[in-house]
């Protein structure tokens, strides 16, 4: 394009080749996509996002009421709690805006229009994501820890609260990928299927973020024996089922971003 | 990029984006309608009223969309299935929707970044001057008029220097200084070799703007070409023919004698003749006010612009 105010017309088109050819190097896309994520897509009232912080520290002073070993009584207690609710929670509100919450209003066309692949697309905003939940969540949950008078347990639970983040936010962006209404969608997943199929069904709870992110705290801490579930992989097993779990998640959704029909917000 | 000399004015030699007997729809409602046309090099106004898939053919240009039925092609590949295609295409989408956290700059580097535009920041500067947002260019799209937004989406769209520039109402909220700039601005793309798209409601700018007119009613075509052919293309249609004299009644009583007239009315400006050849009406007005001895003060065509166009279209 030619500078306004030179008095002539603007430049012929130019190829993608000369476009890129010499000059400043361009950015990598997936760069350009985790960082227009984290500025633009993650949730504006970002003071909220203390509120798990909060919410972890609370449930780690609620674990020193149990009367057990006090990396136990965490397990039971401040680690469920993390698992089943400030983890899924906080996943869900910052997986909504990382993709779904863009393709409802329109604004993921701009995205969607440019020759980047649809992997590297979906890549980028899993990895913001992952930046976003992986710093409140580690820190919190090993924090809840070290509240709940465990301190040994802090690194196994930041490693349960990472692995079992970055499961769920694959999760989420595949439902933002696929569903109109995909809060509604992730939230049927963590109550209905996680937490009501998922406590009475072994087989779901293998797939399952929440139970499996318990299975990591639960397997890298010294616990009791009751907290494992057969046939849950536990410790780092787990994790390694929580990255299969992440990356099924980011294939679904590459599929479906090849299908989507980026809405505007007429429609 | 066909090389064919079309008749048909739905369709251009040397095409650089070829709609070939699209149909899309969306449920029970059928936005386009086995819509066969094409664009090249040069800018093309895209009228028609709401709804009447403007929007829907945009988006299935730009691969937004795909096709229930037909094929798109840009520069010879599917829009829909060949990501390379938006190295070379842009689209200006009509919505409000912008990332309202970001800058204007931000925008605009972001999407010169996903192209790999060679210096970006030299890039995103060009363009947003090219719109006048330099100086608004650091503050949030969230806080921009309806205008500014357009203008930074436009810019968005530039600083890839797409070869086809899809624009859907791009003048949408913009001020009446810088519509001027933005007409010029898109002029001169288009007169640079770049097609251009572009629909709009304000029918007298698509006047000014586009060389070439498709008119789509209810997901037809309805019209193409110029808006005089479009015109000339509708002579079994009635045309409508102010004229003003210093004796507007004796002159009607007149001219319901002639052949070509097929109705007159009176306005609070003079008499509208309604003819069905309005050539033919041009010929015999003179003599009949000349027999009479009423001088004319004012013969002129009342729907030769594209808004009576259109509503002789939709009616």
């Amino acid at each position: 394009m030619t500078p306004k105010g030179d008095g002539a017309g603007p430049a012929p088109p130019t190829t993608p080749a000369a476009a890129t050819a010499g000059g400043v190097r361009p950015r990598s896309p997936l760069a350009a996509i985790v960082g227009y994520t984290l500025r633009a897509c993650l949730p504006r009232r970002r003071g909220l996002l203390v509120l798990p912080v909060v919410g972890a520290v609370l449930f780690g002073l609620l674990s020193r009421t149990v009367d057990q070993a006090s990396a136990t009584a965490f397990a039971r207690v401040g680690g469920l709690a993390l698992h089943t609710l400030v983890l899924p929670i906080t996943c869900l509100v910052i997986g909504d805006a990382l993709l779904g919450a863009e393709i409802r209003s329109g604004v993921f066309a701009f995205t969607w229009l440019s020759p980047v692949r649809y992997s590297t697309i979906v890549l980028g905003r899993w990895l913001a994501g992952c930046l976003l939940a992986v710093a409140l969540l580690a820190p919190a949950a090993a924090a809840a820890a070290v509240v709940a008078g465990a301190p040994s347990s802090a690194g196994p639970a930041a490693v349960a609260a990472a692995s079992g983040a970055a499961a769920y936010l694959a999760l989420f962006v595949a439902i933002g990928a696929t569903f109109k209404r995909p809060v509604v969608w992730s939230l049927a997943l963590v109550i209905l299927v996680e937490r009501l199929l998922g406590a009475a069904l072994a087989g779901v709870a293998q797939l399952s973020p929440g139970w499996l992110a318990q299975a990591v705290l639960v397997g890298l801490t010294d616990t009791a024996s009751d907290l494992h579930r057969d046939g849950v992989p536990h410790g780092w097993s787990a994790v390694v089922r929580l990255a299969l779990v992440a990356a099924v998640g980011l294939i679904l959704a590459t599929r479906r971003l090849r299908s989507l029909r980026p809405a505007s917000a007429a429609d | 990029m066909t090389d064919a000399t079309p008749t048909d004015p739905a369709f251009v030699a040397g095409a650089t984006v070829e709609v070939e007997q699209v149909s899309v729809w969306f449920g029970q409602k059928v936005a386009l309608s086995e819509l066969g046309c094409s664009f090249g090099p040069g800018v093309t106004g895209l009228l028609g009223p709401n709804g009447a898939g403007k929007s829907t053919l945009m988006r299935a240009v730009t691969g937004l969309i795909g096709v229930n039925t037909g094929r798109v092609r840009v520069e010879g590949h599917d829009p829909r299935r060949d990501r390379s295609v938006h190295r070379r295409i842009a689209l200006v989408p009509e919505d409000e929707a912008v990332p309202g956290a970001l800058t204007a700059r931000q925008l605009v580097r972001y999407v010169a970044d996903l192209h790999r535009v060679a210096d970006a920041g030299a890039a995103a500067e060009r363009a947003l001057d090219a719109v006048d947002m330099l100086p608004a260019a650091d503050r949030r799209l969230g806080g921009f008029s309806k205008g500014m937004r357009q203008r930074a989406k436009v810019a968005a769209a530039l600083v890839t220097e797409p070869s086809v520039l899809v624009l859907d109402e791009p003048l949408n909220g913009a001020d009446p200084v810088q519509r001027v700039k933005l007409v010029d601005l898109f002029r001169r793309l288009g007169a640079g070799g770049r097609t251009v798209i572009v629909s709009s409601h304000v029918l007298s700018e698509v006047e000014l703007l586009a060389d070439r007119v498709l008119v789509l009613i209810h997901g037809r075509l309805a019209a193409a070409g110029n808006h005089r052919a479009i015109r000339d293309a509708m002579d079994d249609r009635p045309r409508h023919v102010l004229v003003r004299s210093d004796d507007p009644r004796r002159l009607a009583a007149a001219l319901l004698d002639v052949d070509t007239v097929a109705g007159v009315s009176f306005t609070g400006t003079g008499l509208v003749v309604t003819t069905d050849r309005a050539r033919d009406l041009a010929l015999a007005l003179a003599p009949v006010a000349r027999r009479l001895g009423v001088r004319l003060r004012e013969v002129r065509p009342l729907d030769d612009s594209l808004e009576s166009l259109f509503r002789e279209l939709v009616r």
